[in-house]
Protein backbone atom coordinates (compact mmCIF):
# COMPACT_ATOMS: atom_id res chain seq x y z
CA UNK A 1 0.00 0.00 0.00
CA UNK A 2 1.11 3.65 -0.74
CA UNK A 3 1.58 5.57 2.18
CA UNK A 4 3.30 8.64 0.40
CA UNK A 5 1.73 9.36 -3.12
CA UNK A 6 4.42 10.26 -5.72
CA UNK A 7 3.82 13.86 -5.17
CA UNK A 8 5.14 13.77 -1.51
CA UNK A 9 1.44 13.82 -0.17
CA UNK A 10 0.18 11.08 2.83
CA UNK A 11 -2.96 9.25 3.08
CA UNK A 12 -4.66 12.27 4.90
CA UNK A 13 -3.05 15.10 2.84
CA UNK A 14 -0.06 15.99 4.68
CA UNK A 15 3.65 16.57 3.45
CA UNK A 16 5.80 14.14 5.32
CA UNK A 17 7.53 16.15 7.66
CA UNK A 18 4.04 17.81 8.47
CA UNK A 19 2.38 17.56 12.14
CA UNK A 20 -1.39 16.85 12.40
CA UNK A 21 -3.21 19.79 13.78
CA UNK A 22 -3.34 20.22 17.63
CA UNK A 23 -4.78 21.82 19.95
CA UNK A 24 -4.88 22.26 24.08
CA UNK A 25 -6.78 23.24 26.85
CA UNK A 26 -6.83 24.22 30.60
CA UNK A 27 -8.92 23.34 33.29
CA UNK A 28 -11.32 20.89 31.71
CA UNK A 29 -12.14 18.96 34.92
CA UNK A 30 -13.29 21.20 37.92
CA UNK A 31 -12.86 18.99 40.43
CA UNK A 32 -9.42 18.17 39.92
CA UNK A 33 -6.23 20.18 40.92
CA UNK A 34 -4.74 20.79 37.40
CA UNK A 35 -6.14 19.25 34.08
CA UNK A 36 -6.33 19.91 30.43
CA UNK A 37 -7.36 18.32 27.20
CA UNK A 38 -4.84 17.65 24.40
CA UNK A 39 -5.78 16.30 20.88
CA UNK A 40 -3.23 15.80 17.91
CA UNK A 41 -5.43 15.50 14.69
CA UNK A 42 -8.61 12.91 16.16
CA UNK A 43 -6.77 11.75 18.83
CA UNK A 44 -8.29 13.32 21.96
CA UNK A 45 -7.22 12.46 25.86
CA UNK A 46 -8.10 14.42 28.79
CA UNK A 47 -5.51 14.24 31.62
CA UNK A 48 -5.99 14.95 35.61
CA UNK A 49 -3.68 15.52 38.35
CA UNK A 50 -4.67 15.03 41.96
CA UNK A 51 -2.23 16.43 44.26
CA UNK A 52 0.39 16.89 45.74
CA UNK A 53 -1.96 15.17 48.35
CA UNK A 54 -1.40 12.71 51.66
CA UNK A 55 -0.43 9.11 50.40
CA UNK A 56 -3.36 6.96 49.80
CA UNK A 57 -1.33 3.65 51.19
CA UNK A 58 1.15 4.35 54.13
CA UNK A 59 3.40 1.37 53.39
CA UNK A 60 4.93 3.31 50.25
CA UNK A 61 5.18 6.61 51.44
CA UNK A 62 8.78 8.04 50.92
CA UNK A 63 10.15 10.42 53.24
CA UNK A 64 12.18 12.41 51.20
CA UNK A 65 10.55 12.35 48.74
CA UNK A 66 6.50 12.66 46.28
CA UNK A 67 5.38 9.41 45.04
CA UNK A 68 3.97 10.05 41.50
CA UNK A 69 1.55 7.47 40.33
CA UNK A 70 -0.38 7.40 36.59
CA UNK A 71 -2.94 5.38 35.49
CA UNK A 72 -3.70 5.21 31.64
CA UNK A 73 -6.80 4.09 30.01
CA UNK A 74 -8.60 3.95 26.94
CA UNK A 75 -12.17 4.41 26.63
CA UNK A 76 -14.83 1.74 25.43
CA UNK A 77 -15.56 3.53 22.03
CA UNK A 78 -12.19 5.01 21.39
CA UNK A 79 -10.99 2.57 19.12
CA UNK A 80 -12.58 1.54 15.77
CA UNK A 81 -14.18 -1.47 17.36
CA UNK A 82 -15.29 -1.60 20.57
CA UNK A 83 -12.54 -2.77 22.89
CA UNK A 84 -13.72 -5.21 26.05
CA UNK A 85 -10.85 -4.38 28.56
CA UNK A 86 -9.88 -0.65 28.39
CA UNK A 87 -7.48 -1.14 31.24
CA UNK A 88 -5.73 -3.79 33.04
CA UNK A 89 -4.57 -5.19 30.12
CA UNK A 90 -0.72 -5.20 29.07
CA UNK A 91 -0.47 -2.13 26.94
CA UNK A 92 -2.15 0.28 29.67
CA UNK A 93 0.46 -1.29 31.65
CA UNK A 94 2.84 -0.65 29.88
CA UNK A 95 1.94 3.18 28.52
CA UNK A 96 1.22 3.79 32.17
CA UNK A 97 4.51 3.07 33.55
CA UNK A 98 6.48 4.69 30.50
CA UNK A 99 4.34 8.02 31.27
CA UNK A 100 4.85 7.82 35.05
CA UNK A 101 8.47 7.81 34.71
CA UNK A 102 8.74 9.90 32.24
CA UNK A 103 6.92 12.72 34.53
CA UNK A 104 8.49 11.32 37.16
CA UNK A 105 11.94 12.50 36.02
CA UNK A 106 11.22 16.14 35.36
CA UNK A 107 9.30 16.60 38.27
CA UNK A 108 10.54 18.67 41.44
CA UNK A 109 9.66 15.18 44.05
CA UNK A 110 12.39 16.36 46.55
CA UNK A 111 10.48 19.33 46.92
CA UNK A 112 6.96 17.29 48.07
CA UNK A 113 8.33 14.88 50.67
CA UNK A 114 5.93 12.12 52.06
CA UNK A 115 2.56 13.87 49.45
CA UNK A 116 1.38 11.53 46.23
CA UNK A 117 1.03 12.91 43.17
CA UNK A 118 -1.41 11.20 40.77
CA UNK A 119 -1.53 11.48 36.97
CA UNK A 120 -4.48 10.05 35.72
CA UNK A 121 -4.79 10.00 31.51
CA UNK A 122 -8.21 9.26 29.46
CA UNK A 123 -7.92 8.72 26.00
CA UNK A 124 -11.32 9.57 24.28
CA UNK A 125 -10.33 9.42 20.67
CA UNK A 126 -7.63 7.26 19.39
CA UNK A 127 -6.45 7.83 16.27
CA UNK A 128 -2.46 6.89 16.62
CA UNK A 129 0.26 8.52 18.80
CA UNK A 130 -2.36 8.38 22.03
CA UNK A 131 1.26 7.68 24.21
CA UNK A 132 2.96 11.33 22.76
CA UNK A 133 -0.91 13.14 23.44
CA UNK A 134 -0.95 11.65 26.81
CA UNK A 135 2.33 12.91 27.84
CA UNK A 136 1.59 16.51 26.26
CA UNK A 137 -1.37 16.53 28.40
CA UNK A 138 -0.07 15.86 31.63
CA UNK A 139 2.64 18.54 30.81
CA UNK A 140 -0.58 20.78 31.02
CA UNK A 141 -2.17 19.34 33.46
CA UNK A 142 0.84 19.22 35.84
CA UNK A 143 1.45 23.06 35.15
CA UNK A 144 -2.00 24.23 35.90
CA UNK A 145 -2.12 22.39 38.83
CA UNK A 146 1.43 24.20 40.12
CA UNK A 147 3.32 20.96 40.65
CA UNK A 148 7.21 22.11 40.40
CA UNK A 149 8.95 20.93 37.24
CA UNK A 150 12.49 21.17 35.78
CA UNK A 151 10.67 21.53 32.32
CA UNK A 152 8.26 20.50 30.34
CA UNK A 153 7.93 17.52 28.61
CA UNK A 154 6.61 17.54 25.16
CA UNK A 155 6.22 13.78 23.24
CA UNK A 156 5.99 13.04 19.65
CA UNK A 157 5.98 10.30 16.91
CA UNK A 158 7.62 9.80 13.95
CA UNK A 159 8.49 6.68 11.47
CA UNK A 160 9.41 5.79 8.34
CA UNK A 161 7.67 4.32 5.09
CA UNK A 162 8.31 4.13 1.58
CA UNK A 163 11.64 5.53 2.46
CA UNK A 164 10.08 9.11 3.76
CA UNK A 165 10.50 9.82 7.20
CA UNK A 166 7.01 10.91 8.19
CA UNK A 167 6.05 13.11 11.28
CA UNK A 168 3.12 12.34 13.50
CA UNK A 169 2.20 9.08 12.42
CA UNK A 170 -1.97 8.53 12.59
CA UNK A 171 -3.52 4.95 13.41
CA UNK A 172 -3.32 3.93 9.81
CA UNK A 173 0.66 4.83 9.19
CA UNK A 174 1.21 2.98 12.70
CA UNK A 175 -0.07 -0.06 11.78
CA UNK A 176 1.60 -0.42 8.54
CA UNK A 177 4.29 -2.10 10.11
CA UNK A 178 6.60 0.22 9.69
CA UNK A 179 9.19 1.38 12.35
CA UNK A 180 7.26 3.71 14.89
CA UNK A 181 9.99 6.11 17.00
CA UNK A 182 8.29 7.88 19.86
CA UNK A 183 10.49 10.41 21.65
CA UNK A 184 9.88 12.14 24.69
CA UNK A 185 11.65 15.78 24.90
CA UNK A 186 12.68 18.25 27.87
CA UNK A 187 12.89 21.39 25.07
CA UNK A 188 14.98 24.20 27.61
CA UNK A 189 16.85 21.70 28.96
CA UNK A 190 17.51 20.26 25.54
CA UNK A 191 17.81 16.74 26.69
CA UNK A 192 15.82 13.47 25.77
CA UNK A 193 13.97 11.52 28.69
CA UNK A 194 11.62 9.03 26.52
CA UNK A 195 12.61 7.28 23.35
CA UNK A 196 11.07 4.08 21.95
CA UNK A 197 11.18 2.45 18.77
CA UNK A 198 9.74 -0.83 17.65
CA UNK A 199 10.58 -2.82 14.26
CA UNK A 200 14.30 -2.37 12.66
CA UNK A 201 15.89 0.58 11.08
CA UNK A 202 19.56 1.24 9.53
CA UNK A 203 21.47 3.64 12.32
CA UNK A 204 21.50 6.33 10.20
CA UNK A 205 18.15 6.51 8.86
CA UNK A 206 17.20 5.79 12.96
CA UNK A 207 18.86 9.34 13.44
CA UNK A 208 17.40 11.02 10.60
CA UNK A 209 14.00 9.86 12.15
CA UNK A 210 14.76 10.69 15.72
CA UNK A 211 16.24 14.24 14.68
CA UNK A 212 12.78 14.79 12.93
CA UNK A 213 10.12 13.44 16.07
CA UNK A 214 12.46 15.88 18.14
CA UNK A 215 11.96 18.69 15.93
CA UNK A 216 8.01 18.21 16.23
CA UNK A 217 8.76 17.92 20.25
CA UNK A 218 9.95 21.71 19.78
CA UNK A 219 7.06 22.28 17.79
CA UNK A 220 4.89 20.76 20.49
CA UNK A 221 6.68 22.45 23.13
CA UNK A 222 6.01 26.42 21.81
CA UNK A 223 2.19 26.17 21.21
CA UNK A 224 2.07 24.44 24.88
CA UNK A 225 4.43 27.83 26.45
CA UNK A 226 1.86 29.70 24.35
CA UNK A 227 -1.35 28.62 25.88
CA UNK A 228 0.46 28.09 29.45
CA UNK A 229 0.99 32.50 28.85
CA UNK A 230 -2.43 32.80 27.91
CA UNK A 231 -3.88 31.02 31.09
CA UNK A 232 -1.77 32.95 32.77
CA UNK A 233 -2.78 36.17 31.45
CA UNK A 234 -6.31 35.31 32.43
CA UNK A 235 -5.36 34.29 35.45
CA UNK A 236 -4.09 37.51 36.23
CA UNK A 237 -6.59 39.62 34.41
CA UNK A 238 -9.38 38.02 36.93
CA UNK A 239 -7.40 38.05 39.74
CA UNK A 240 -7.30 42.03 39.01
CA UNK A 241 -3.42 42.68 38.84
CA UNK B 1 -28.34 36.12 61.73
CA UNK B 2 -30.46 35.17 64.71
CA UNK B 3 -29.40 31.53 64.91
CA UNK B 4 -28.46 30.51 68.57
CA UNK B 5 -25.05 30.79 69.99
CA UNK B 6 -24.39 27.09 70.40
CA UNK B 7 -21.17 26.84 72.41
CA UNK B 8 -19.27 30.17 71.33
CA UNK B 9 -20.41 31.00 67.67
CA UNK B 10 -17.38 31.25 66.16
CA UNK B 11 -18.99 32.40 62.66
CA UNK B 12 -17.92 35.83 63.33
CA UNK B 13 -14.53 35.73 64.12
CA UNK B 14 -13.52 32.93 61.76
CA UNK B 15 -13.00 33.39 57.73
CA UNK B 16 -16.21 32.12 55.74
CA UNK B 17 -13.86 29.57 53.89
CA UNK B 18 -12.79 27.65 56.92
CA UNK B 19 -16.56 28.14 58.66
CA UNK B 20 -17.31 25.99 55.55
CA UNK B 21 -14.95 23.53 55.84
CA UNK B 22 -15.45 22.95 59.38
CA UNK B 23 -18.65 23.27 60.46
CA UNK B 24 -20.37 22.79 56.66
CA UNK B 25 -24.10 21.80 58.09
CA UNK B 26 -24.17 25.25 60.16
CA UNK B 27 -22.87 26.96 57.05
CA UNK B 28 -25.72 25.58 55.28
CA UNK B 29 -28.83 25.97 57.28
CA UNK B 30 -27.39 29.81 57.66
CA UNK B 31 -28.34 29.99 53.80
CA UNK B 32 -31.57 27.64 53.79
CA UNK B 33 -33.21 29.56 56.34
CA UNK B 34 -33.27 32.32 53.90
CA UNK B 35 -34.21 29.72 51.28
CA UNK B 36 -31.03 30.16 48.85
CA UNK B 37 -28.22 28.21 48.74
CA UNK B 38 -24.16 29.01 48.90
CA UNK B 39 -24.12 29.46 44.80
CA UNK B 40 -27.08 31.79 44.88
CA UNK B 41 -29.99 29.27 43.54
CA UNK B 42 -32.90 29.21 44.89
CA UNK B 43 -33.52 25.95 46.69
CA UNK B 44 -35.95 24.58 43.98
CA UNK B 45 -33.67 25.69 40.47
CA UNK B 46 -31.45 23.39 38.81
CA UNK B 47 -27.56 24.09 37.59
CA UNK B 48 -27.01 25.72 34.09
CA UNK B 49 -27.56 22.50 31.71
CA UNK B 50 -25.92 22.46 28.17
CA UNK B 51 -25.95 19.40 25.81
CA UNK B 52 -23.87 19.25 22.82
CA UNK B 53 -24.56 16.06 20.53
CA UNK B 54 -21.75 14.24 18.51
CA UNK B 55 -18.89 15.10 20.95
CA UNK B 56 -17.28 11.85 19.51
CA UNK B 57 -16.84 11.43 16.04
CA UNK B 58 -15.93 7.71 15.77
CA UNK B 59 -19.22 6.36 17.11
CA UNK B 60 -22.41 6.00 15.43
CA UNK B 61 -23.66 8.44 18.47
CA UNK B 62 -22.68 10.49 21.04
CA UNK B 63 -23.44 13.35 23.50
CA UNK B 64 -21.77 15.47 26.14
CA UNK B 65 -23.90 16.75 28.96
CA UNK B 66 -22.76 19.43 31.59
CA UNK B 67 -25.48 19.86 34.53
CA UNK B 68 -23.58 22.93 36.31
CA UNK B 69 -19.80 21.40 36.36
CA UNK B 70 -20.88 17.44 35.96
CA UNK B 71 -19.95 16.07 32.99
CA UNK B 72 -21.30 13.44 31.60
CA UNK B 73 -19.97 11.95 27.65
CA UNK B 74 -22.06 9.63 26.25
CA UNK B 75 -21.42 7.10 23.39
CA UNK B 76 -22.97 4.47 21.68
CA UNK B 77 -21.00 1.75 19.39
CA UNK B 78 -23.18 -0.92 17.54
CA UNK B 79 -22.24 -3.97 16.46
CA UNK B 80 -24.60 -7.07 14.36
CA UNK B 81 -25.48 -10.39 16.65
CA UNK B 82 -27.69 -13.39 16.30
CA UNK B 83 -30.73 -12.35 18.31
CA UNK B 84 -31.68 -14.96 20.57
CA UNK B 85 -33.85 -17.71 19.77
CA UNK B 86 -37.07 -15.94 22.36
CA UNK B 87 -36.99 -12.93 20.62
CA UNK B 88 -35.96 -13.29 17.09
CA UNK B 89 -37.05 -10.20 15.90
CA UNK B 90 -35.22 -8.15 18.71
CA UNK B 91 -32.21 -6.04 19.29
CA UNK B 92 -30.44 -5.85 22.57
CA UNK B 93 -29.11 -2.65 24.17
CA UNK B 94 -26.24 -3.00 26.82
CA UNK B 95 -25.15 -0.10 29.19
CA UNK B 96 -22.51 0.42 31.00
CA UNK B 97 -21.20 3.27 33.48
CA UNK B 98 -17.84 4.20 34.16
CA UNK B 99 -15.84 6.43 36.86
CA UNK B 100 -12.66 6.98 35.61
CA UNK B 101 -10.41 8.68 38.50
CA UNK B 102 -9.97 11.85 37.01
CA UNK B 103 -13.51 12.95 37.68
CA UNK B 104 -12.85 12.79 41.68
CA UNK B 105 -10.48 13.32 44.14
CA UNK B 106 -12.52 10.18 45.99
CA UNK B 107 -11.89 7.60 42.71
CA UNK B 108 -8.99 5.62 43.45
CA UNK B 109 -7.49 3.70 40.57
CA UNK B 110 -8.30 -0.14 40.55
CA UNK B 111 -11.63 0.34 42.43
CA UNK B 112 -14.68 1.35 41.82
CA UNK B 113 -16.29 4.50 42.87
CA UNK B 114 -19.33 3.31 44.98
CA UNK B 115 -21.65 5.41 43.40
CA UNK B 116 -20.78 3.79 39.98
CA UNK B 117 -22.47 0.56 40.19
CA UNK B 118 -25.31 1.81 41.57
CA UNK B 119 -25.94 4.08 39.11
CA UNK B 120 -25.06 1.80 36.21
CA UNK B 121 -28.23 -0.47 37.65
CA UNK B 122 -29.99 2.70 38.01
CA UNK B 123 -29.76 3.62 34.45
CA UNK B 124 -30.14 -0.25 33.05
CA UNK B 125 -33.46 -0.17 34.74
CA UNK B 126 -34.69 3.47 33.93
CA UNK B 127 -33.92 3.19 29.80
CA UNK B 128 -35.18 -0.60 29.79
CA UNK B 129 -38.40 -0.19 31.41
CA UNK B 130 -39.23 3.55 30.18
CA UNK B 131 -39.84 1.96 26.54
CA UNK B 132 -37.94 4.76 25.38
CA UNK B 133 -36.56 2.46 22.67
CA UNK B 134 -38.63 0.13 20.65
CA UNK B 135 -36.58 -3.41 20.44
CA UNK B 136 -38.03 -4.12 17.08
CA UNK B 137 -36.59 -1.19 15.35
CA UNK B 138 -32.72 -2.87 16.65
CA UNK B 139 -33.34 -5.87 13.88
CA UNK B 140 -31.97 -6.53 11.16
CA UNK B 141 -33.46 -10.21 9.80
CA UNK B 142 -35.64 -11.99 11.64
CA UNK B 143 -34.09 -15.10 13.39
CA UNK B 144 -30.68 -14.25 12.19
CA UNK B 145 -28.81 -10.79 12.60
CA UNK B 146 -30.13 -8.08 14.89
CA UNK B 147 -27.81 -4.77 16.32
CA UNK B 148 -26.32 -4.81 19.78
CA UNK B 149 -26.66 -1.08 20.67
CA UNK B 150 -23.29 -1.06 23.46
CA UNK B 151 -24.05 2.63 25.59
CA UNK B 152 -20.64 3.45 26.90
CA UNK B 153 -20.74 6.53 29.72
CA UNK B 154 -17.87 8.12 31.03
CA UNK B 155 -18.25 10.38 34.31
CA UNK B 156 -15.57 12.96 33.14
CA UNK B 157 -15.70 15.27 36.34
CA UNK B 158 -18.45 14.57 39.43
CA UNK B 159 -20.02 16.84 41.27
CA UNK B 160 -23.30 15.64 42.37
CA UNK B 161 -26.61 14.92 40.35
CA UNK B 162 -24.26 11.70 38.69
CA UNK B 163 -27.32 9.74 37.52
CA UNK B 164 -29.33 12.85 36.11
CA UNK B 165 -26.60 13.72 33.99
CA UNK B 166 -25.80 10.34 33.00
CA UNK B 167 -29.38 10.03 32.11
CA UNK B 168 -29.78 13.00 30.03
CA UNK B 169 -26.32 12.24 28.17
CA UNK B 170 -27.56 9.02 27.34
CA UNK B 171 -30.71 9.73 25.78
CA UNK B 172 -29.11 12.41 23.81
CA UNK B 173 -26.81 10.32 22.52
CA UNK B 174 -29.60 7.99 21.47
CA UNK B 175 -31.41 11.20 19.89
CA UNK B 176 -27.87 11.76 17.88
CA UNK B 177 -27.40 7.79 16.85
CA UNK B 178 -27.41 7.04 13.34
CA UNK B 179 -27.74 3.35 12.02
CA UNK B 180 -24.76 2.53 10.02
CA UNK B 181 -25.45 0.47 6.74
CA UNK B 182 -24.87 -3.18 6.69
CA UNK B 183 -24.84 -5.77 4.00
CA UNK B 184 -24.59 -9.23 3.68
CA UNK B 185 -20.59 -10.36 2.81
CA UNK B 186 -20.05 -13.39 1.01
CA UNK B 187 -19.62 -15.77 4.19
CA UNK B 188 -23.22 -15.40 4.17
CA UNK B 189 -22.96 -12.87 7.41
CA UNK B 190 -23.95 -9.66 7.61
CA UNK B 191 -21.40 -6.89 8.04
CA UNK B 192 -21.08 -3.28 8.22
CA UNK B 193 -20.30 -1.32 5.39
CA UNK B 194 -18.43 1.92 5.77
CA UNK B 195 -19.07 4.53 3.40
CA UNK B 196 -16.38 4.14 1.06
CA UNK B 197 -17.06 0.52 -0.01
CA UNK B 198 -20.22 0.59 -1.17
CA UNK B 199 -19.06 -1.43 -4.47
CA UNK B 200 -22.25 -3.26 -5.64
CA UNK B 201 -22.81 -4.81 -2.27
CA UNK B 202 -27.09 -5.02 -2.29
CA UNK B 203 -27.70 -2.65 1.32
CA UNK B 204 -29.96 -4.90 4.16
CA UNK B 205 -30.95 -1.25 5.07
CA UNK B 206 -31.07 1.10 2.44
CA UNK B 207 -29.88 3.99 3.90
CA UNK B 208 -28.86 5.59 7.61
CA UNK B 209 -31.88 5.78 10.05
CA UNK B 210 -32.36 7.34 13.20
CA UNK B 211 -34.21 5.57 16.04
CA UNK B 212 -37.92 6.69 16.78
CA UNK B 213 -37.72 7.47 20.72
CA UNK B 214 -41.17 7.42 22.27
CA UNK B 215 -41.48 8.77 25.88
CA UNK B 216 -38.33 10.15 26.79
CA UNK B 217 -37.39 10.21 30.68
CA UNK B 218 -35.92 13.09 32.23
CA UNK B 219 -34.74 12.72 36.16
CA UNK B 220 -34.06 15.33 38.68
CA UNK B 221 -32.60 14.18 42.16
CA UNK B 222 -32.90 16.29 45.10
CA UNK B 223 -32.19 16.20 49.08
CA UNK B 224 -34.64 16.22 51.97
CA UNK B 225 -33.16 17.88 54.94
CA UNK B 226 -35.35 19.16 57.82
CA UNK B 227 -38.17 20.72 56.30
CA UNK B 228 -35.87 21.45 52.75
CA UNK B 229 -36.33 20.00 49.30
CA UNK B 230 -32.59 21.33 47.51
CA UNK B 231 -32.96 20.58 43.63
CA UNK B 232 -29.85 19.26 41.81
CA UNK B 233 -26.89 18.91 44.46
CA UNK B 234 -23.82 19.65 44.19
CA UNK B 235 -21.19 17.39 45.49
CA UNK B 236 -20.55 19.00 48.53
CA UNK B 237 -24.29 19.37 49.20
CA UNK B 238 -24.38 15.48 48.53
CA UNK B 239 -22.02 14.44 51.16
CA UNK B 240 -23.33 16.26 53.57
CA UNK B 241 -27.13 15.85 53.47
CA UNK B 242 -27.90 12.14 52.89
CA UNK B 243 -31.26 11.90 52.01
CA UNK B 244 -31.87 11.70 48.07
CA UNK B 245 -34.41 11.14 46.12
CA UNK B 246 -34.66 10.60 42.70
CA UNK B 247 -38.18 11.27 40.37
CA UNK B 248 -37.75 9.99 37.00
CA UNK B 249 -40.56 11.06 34.49
CA UNK B 250 -41.12 10.75 31.31
CA UNK B 251 -42.30 13.47 28.37
CA UNK B 252 -45.61 13.32 28.59
CA UNK B 253 -45.78 13.45 32.45
CA UNK B 254 -45.93 9.67 33.81
CA UNK B 255 -44.12 8.06 36.75
CA UNK B 256 -41.20 5.90 35.22
CA UNK B 257 -39.08 5.69 38.49
CA UNK B 258 -39.20 6.89 42.35
CA UNK B 259 -35.71 5.94 44.16
CA UNK B 260 -35.16 6.43 47.68
CA UNK B 261 -32.64 4.74 49.08
CA UNK B 262 -33.05 5.17 52.76
CA UNK B 263 -31.45 8.00 54.21
CA UNK B 264 -31.86 10.01 58.08
CA UNK B 265 -35.33 12.41 56.53
CA UNK B 266 -38.14 10.14 56.85
CA UNK B 267 -40.61 12.18 54.13
CA UNK B 268 -44.12 12.14 54.10
CA UNK B 269 -46.51 11.94 50.85
CA UNK B 270 -46.13 15.94 50.65
CA UNK B 271 -42.53 16.09 50.09
CA UNK B 272 -42.89 13.87 47.67
CA UNK B 273 -45.43 15.19 45.37
CA UNK B 274 -43.31 18.41 46.07
CA UNK B 275 -40.34 15.96 44.58
CA UNK B 276 -42.40 15.21 41.32
CA UNK B 277 -43.73 18.82 41.32
CA UNK B 278 -39.88 20.19 41.13
CA UNK B 279 -39.50 17.55 38.17
CA UNK B 280 -42.00 18.10 36.30
CA UNK B 281 -41.02 21.28 36.25
CA UNK B 282 -37.41 20.61 35.53
CA UNK B 283 -38.61 17.74 32.35
CA UNK B 284 -40.29 21.15 30.59
CA UNK B 285 -36.70 22.65 30.49
CA UNK B 286 -35.01 19.38 29.94
CA UNK B 287 -37.11 18.74 27.00
CA UNK B 288 -36.60 22.32 25.54
CA UNK B 289 -32.93 21.87 25.72
CA UNK B 290 -32.97 18.26 24.12
CA UNK B 291 -35.22 20.03 21.30
CA UNK B 292 -33.03 22.60 20.82
CA UNK B 293 -29.39 20.58 20.86
CA UNK B 294 -31.46 18.00 18.18
CA UNK B 295 -32.46 20.73 15.56
CA UNK B 296 -29.01 22.50 16.10
CA UNK B 297 -27.59 19.39 14.43
CA UNK B 298 -30.25 18.87 11.82
CA UNK B 299 -29.85 22.19 10.43
CA UNK B 300 -26.08 21.00 9.57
Amino acid sequence: MEYVSPEGLRLDGRRPMEMRQIRGEIGAVAKADGSAVFEMGNTKVIAAVYGPREVQNRSQQMNDQALVRCEYSMANFSTGDRMRKPKGDRRSTEISLVIRQTMEACILTHLLPRSQIDIFVQVLQADGGTRSACINAATLALADAGIPMRDLVTSCSAGYLNSTALLDLNYVEDSAGGPDVTVGFLPKLDKVTLLQMDAKLPLDIFENVMQLATEGCKAVANYIREILLENTKQLESRRGL
Amino acid sequence: MGLPNVSGDFSSEMDVDAFRRLFPLRFYERHLVESIRPDARPLGRARDTTLALGAVTSTDGSALAKIGLTTMLAAIKMEVMTPSIETPDEGCIAIDFHMPPICSPLVRPGRPAEAEPVVSKQLCDTILSSGMINMKELSLISGKAAWMAYLDIYCLDADGALFDAALLSAVAAFSHLQIPVVSMNDDGRVVIISEEHQEGKDPVNKEKRKLTLSSIPFSLTSILHKKYILADPTAEEESIMDTLVTVVLDSSGRLVSLYKPGGTVLAYTSAIQDCIALTRQRVKELRNILDEAVSGMEVD
